[in-house]
């Protein structure tokens, strides 16, 4: 924590935007999707024409009362949906239908793990609404795409919780994580499925909150943390020098590391909201309720503390494993086949990180699946093949998108556990390096690992090592 | 100036209508008039009445979730006073 | 006897005849001036249905793919529209033929016809007085015999009062009974589209096909009436000395003293919030208007100035340009009642008061199968100086609004002639009692016959 937090208190609280997976925008059948030519998916509803009419996405809804549910909010008895009144060249109407009164969900909770352990932090509001176009200043012109306009946003608000860039940064991760296991939202800042806005005041302590500044154009949780922080630093030197707060709206420069006032900032908007009069409230059944509930997941932090637990994981395998779905989906999967837990955590978090990486993939999009893991695991444990020679087969598995048991048999790469067979392995090793045997028979013991990896050179890595160990031993008189 | 002129002038500016001299006293003049009867308004007894929202409480209406594709929506653009190369043109924002 | 709808068919399938009836057209609106554009090549349609061949003028804020959408303003004044909206498709599905868009008062906001930026329309009756608003175009158009259906849209009287100027029949369905979707928006939770014709069957069975449920359109209603317990009852609205022009009053007691001979009982009732209706339409209808009209800023369709430095100078400009002083009123009231501190009083009280009057009606059903009011105080006034001024003509608006506050069925019914000019009365039913409004008016037909004016188009002439 910096200088200023000995001095003074922090109040951070988000306002984030997500992108809902659906086929189709919020009030019209227009393809929601990323990277088509600019305006082809529109029509006269998102394109703000005269006489055309919302009609809200069955979709939408039901993802924003998973949220709701998720972040353990209470849910809408009744939902409806108001006009923002405001101008701006990307808004197609020139009012973006959003909710007010009657959100989907109102007072929740998430809780997430910070430095100092894990905090809820509280939910103000979940609520709908639409995206507007996007804009690209190009010298004398700015060019619009109405693509994006009328995209389902899905909005959280919490409340003055967070303390610094850190615990904010966390928090964004934890939220992430949580959208991405709910499959409600891809949760990416840099691709535009997700977006932060910050509000900030910094006050002496037990005076509660002090001048709010809004933060934008943070466009990943690593430049909210420096954003905050820095903004941070900066209003404490402000107050210390004696100085007081603007209530403003400030742009994180990431070109600068530092945050400036926004340029020719608007007069202060009034929204005038209103119920919106095109659409109906909206009053979810025991049917609907139900369908939530079967979406809702074990969520992230959740289902950390239970693999845990039940599997004796250590703290860096849990938050490895629980990071993404597929992930732990996987493990869970391989474990309850019958291989052990912690064996496949090791691998996972190893050898088939380092082939995804190497990939530039995602374990769900590679060859490898929960059975090929649990065969693999299985040639290993039943003697078939060494350690060694598994991470070889794991490495065909992503190159070759065969099965384990396929490639040990095609490579010829069984283990030889037959004594018979290793017997004279270790023969031909001993008389080609007698002088060393000798030594380690007269007490020189440290040598003997040198001549079980000579077995190993011998034997192109196949001896198996147990059985080999024996059979050396004996040969050697120990 | 009359002072009900400047609160005009705010909602005119909310409203993006830029009004030349003589609107802004003419319009203003006529909005009075209007307002003064919305106050009338006040008179009524409509305590522990609920507003009226929405014409009629209807049944939940929701679209189902998929995509179909406006036919030939070369025609936004061609009806954009300003438009090139698949965008639409407006004087730089910034 | 060949129905309206025969003849109409037959003339428009026969492509001398149909040349004939165009020119005859633009001859007779060449000093109407219903039309704001024509387009009489529609003429060969594939479709055949219960309205196989049937010209109908289309007001200019509802939508038709392919023809101008302007709402009378300069501000759209160039703008095709893409689409159709849903009552117009459910029209040509059944053999219609839109043949025109009709003017209007800019955006609907009007009582006279007078405030399109883009026309000039003239009561077919009397040229030197107006056809009424906002619907005038399509008023006039069917009175003047140049087509026998043409649609409006009502929001606080729209469609009634002109029906009512021009002497034909008008409906304001009940609302949300009708697809919104192509009706270009002025007051979201208070208008429908309406239609108008001089042949009640005509006006019911254009009713009925576009009535119904449209996946485009949530707000959307269906429903039923149930039957009448009441005898038939007619509540009548009580009215002060003055309130109504002479002939007007006298229409009303006509009108009243005919309900009561054909057997319905007649009930005089009072409204108690007769006084804040005008106030509360018009704080809501400027208010979703001035939302409504935000969309219209001169940068993906319609008018935009020559030039402007930046995007925010570019929107004031165009909406400078392109509204007329009654919509930069309307949108400017609307704007002020919805402020920041300013809400509650006005925009939240009116909600409420339009709840406070919808209970009153409740009540008034309770005893009465249908509600008869005069449509408006005076019958079509003068054009220009020399007619009714913009309060007023606002203020007039009582009778009309009411149903639009309500969300109720109402039907203008043309009641004859005085000076020269039509009268027109309206019978108000619960929602959904469309049938009970078309049944009465058939009642009525015989008491008051259909008046032609002078210089009306004559199919028949062109046979």
């Amino acid at each position: 924590m910096s200088r200023a937090h000995e001095k003074y208190d922090v109040f951070i609280g988000l306002e984030i935007h997500i992108h809902l997976k659906t086929e189709s925008k919020m009030f019209c059948s227009c393809p929601a999707r990323y990277g088509d030519d600019p305006n082809v998916n529109v029509c006269p509803v998102c394109m703000g024409y005269p006489g055309a009419l919302p009609a809200v996405n069955e979709r939408a809804m039901e993802l924003g009362y998973l949220v709701a549910r998720a972040l353990g909010c209470q849910t809408a008895k009744t939902t409806s949906f108001a006009r923002k009144n405001y101008f701006y060249p990307d808004m197609p109407k020139n009012y973006q239908i959003s909710q007010f009164a009657e959100p989907v969900g109102l007072n929740g909770m998430m809780e997430a793990g910070f430095d100092d352990g894990i905090r809820g932090i509280r939910i103000h509001d979940v609520h709908l609404e639409e995206d507007a176009g996007k804009m690209i200043h190009a010298g004398d012109v700015t060019l619009l795409d109405y693509n994006r306009a009328g995209y389902p946003l899905l909005e959280i608000v919490t409340e003055p919780d967070l303390r610094s860039g850190e615990e904010t940064e966390a928090f964004l991760r934890s939220f992430q994580r949580l959208v991405r296991y709910l499959g409600v939202s891809d949760g990416n800042m840099d691709e535009g499925s997700m977006k932060c806005d910050a509000n900030i005041s910094i006050n002496l302590p037990g005076k509660g909150l002090g001048t709010k500044v809004e933060l934008k154009n943070m466009n990943s949780p690593r430049f909210v943390r420096l954003a905050l922080n820095h903004e941070i630093e900066r209003q404490a030197k402000v107050l210390d020098g004696g100085g007081s707060l603007v209530q403003e709206t400030r742009l994180w420069n990431e070109n600068r590391d530092i945050t400036e006032t926004m340029r020719r900032k608007e007069a202060a908007d009034d929204y005038r909201y209103f119920p919106e009069p095109d659409i109906p409230p909206f009053r979810p059944d025991e049917a609907f309720m139900a369908g939530v509930e079967t979406s809702l997941v074990e969520l992230p932090l959740a289902r950390k503390n239970r693999m845990a637990q039940e599997y004796h994981l250590t703290p860096e395998q849990a938050d490895f494993l629980h990071d993404e779905k597929s992930t732990a989906d996987f493990f869970e999967e391989t474990v309850q086949a019958g291989a052990d837990a912690r064996t496949v955590a090791a691998w996972l978090s190893s050898d088939v990180r380092k082939l995804c990486n190497r990939e530039q993939i995602s374990l769900a999009q590679s060859p490898l699946t929960s059975a090929r893991m649990g065969s693999l695991l299985n040639l290993i444990s039943s003697g078939k093949i060494s350690g060694k020679i598994a991470k070889k087969v794991l490495d065909m598995v992503f190159t070759e998108n065969a099965d384990p048991e396929a490639i040990v048999k095609k490579q010829g790469w069984t283990q030889i556990s037959d004594p018979a067979e290793l017997q004279t392995i270790v023969d031909a090793v001993l008389h080609e390096h007698s002088a060393v045997a000798d030594a380690v028979r007269d007490g020189d013991v440290r040598q003997r690992g040198w001549l079980m990896g000579q077995i190993m050179r011998a034997s192109d890595g196949q001896a198996a090592p147990n059985v080999a160990n024996q059979v050396l031993d004996k040969a050697l008189g120990l | 100036m009359v002072p009900s002129q400047d609160e005009w002038s705010l909602t005119a500016e909310l409203a993006r209508l830029e009004l030349d001299e003589g609107e802004a006293v003419r319009l203003a003049s006529e909005a009075e008039r209007m307002k003064e009867l919305f106050l009338t308004m006040s008179q009524a007894n409509v305590e522990g009445l609920e507003p009226t929202t929405h014409a009629f409480a209807g049944d939940n209406r929701v679209r189902p979730d998929s995509a179909v594709s406006f036919d030939n929506t070369d025609r936004f653009l061609d009806a954009a006073p300003e438009a090139e190369d698949e965008f639409i043109l407006i004087p730089n924002v910034l | 006897m060949q129905s309206t709808a025969e003849l109409w068919s037959a003339l428009t399938a026969d492509s001398e005849k149909f040349a004939q009836y165009v020119q005859a057209l633009r001859d007779i609106d060449g000093r109407v001036g219903s039309f704001l554009s024509f387009s009489p090549q529609v003429v060969s349609s594939q479709k055949t249905g219960s309205l196989s061949g049937i010209p109908v003028g289309v007001k200019d804020n509802i939508a038709v793919e392919g023809q101008p959408l302007t709402c009378g303003s300069r501000i759209l004044e160039n703008l095709i529209s893409p689409y159709s909206a849903t009552a117009i498709q459910r029209l040509v599905a059944e053999g219609a033929l839109m043949v025109g868009k009709t003017n209007l008062d800019e955006f609907g906001m009007g009582s006279s016809c007078e405030n399109s930026a883009l026309g000039n329309t003239s009561n077919p009756w009397n040229l030197d007085y107006v056809a009424g608003g906002s619907s005038g175009g399509s008023a006039a158009a069917v009175a003047a015999g140049l087509v026998p259906l043409a649609l409006g849209s009502d929001t606080g009287g729209s469609v009634r009062q002109p029906a009512s100027f021009c002497g034909v029949y008008g409906l304001k369905p009940t609302y949300g009974s009708i697809s919104r979707s192509g009706l270009t928006a002025y007051a979201s939770s208070l208008e429908v589209i309406g239609p108008m014709a001089r042949d009640l069957q005509l006006l019911k069975e254009s009713f009925r096909v576009m009535a119904g449920l449209d996946s485009m359109d949530q707000s959307g209603t269906a429903g039923s009436c149930s039957s009448d317990q009441t005898n038939g009852t007619i509540a009548v609205l009580e009215l002060d000395e003055g309130v109504l022009d002479a002939p007007v009053a006298e229409a009303y007691r006509q009108a009243i003293d005919a309900l009561e001979a054909l057997g319905h009982p007649i009930k005089r009732v009072s409204l108690q919030s007769l006084n804040l209706i005008v106030p509360a339409y018009y704080t809501i209808a400027t208010a979703e208007a001035s939302a409504n009209l935000a969309r219209f800023n001169g940068i993906r369709y319609g008018m935009a100035p020559t030039f402007a430095e930046n995007p925010a100078e570019l929107m004031r400009k165009a909406r400078h340009e392109g509204f007329g002083d009654e919509v930069k009123l309307r949108i400017l009231l609307g704007t002020y009642v919805l402020r920041s501190g300013f809400q509650d009083q006005y925009y939240g009280q009116a909600q409420k008061v339009r709840t406070l009057i919808r209970q009153e009606l409740a009540a008034i059903y309770q005893d009465a199968s249908a509600i008869l009011m005069p449509v408006f105080p005076t019958q079509a006034f003068k054009k220009g100086e020399g007619g009714m001024d913009e309060y007023r003509q606002k203020t007039a608006d009582v009778f009309t609004c009411l149903a639009n506050l309500a969300g109720l069925p109402a039907l203008a019914i043309p009641t004859g002639l005085s000076g020269g000019l039509p009268l027109g009365m309206q019978l108000m039913a619960p929602a959904f009692g469309e049938e009970r409004l078309f049944a009465l008016a058939k009642e009525l037909e015989k008491t008051f016959p259909l008046e032609t004016p002078e210089g009306a188009l004559d199919i028949g002439s062109l046979q």
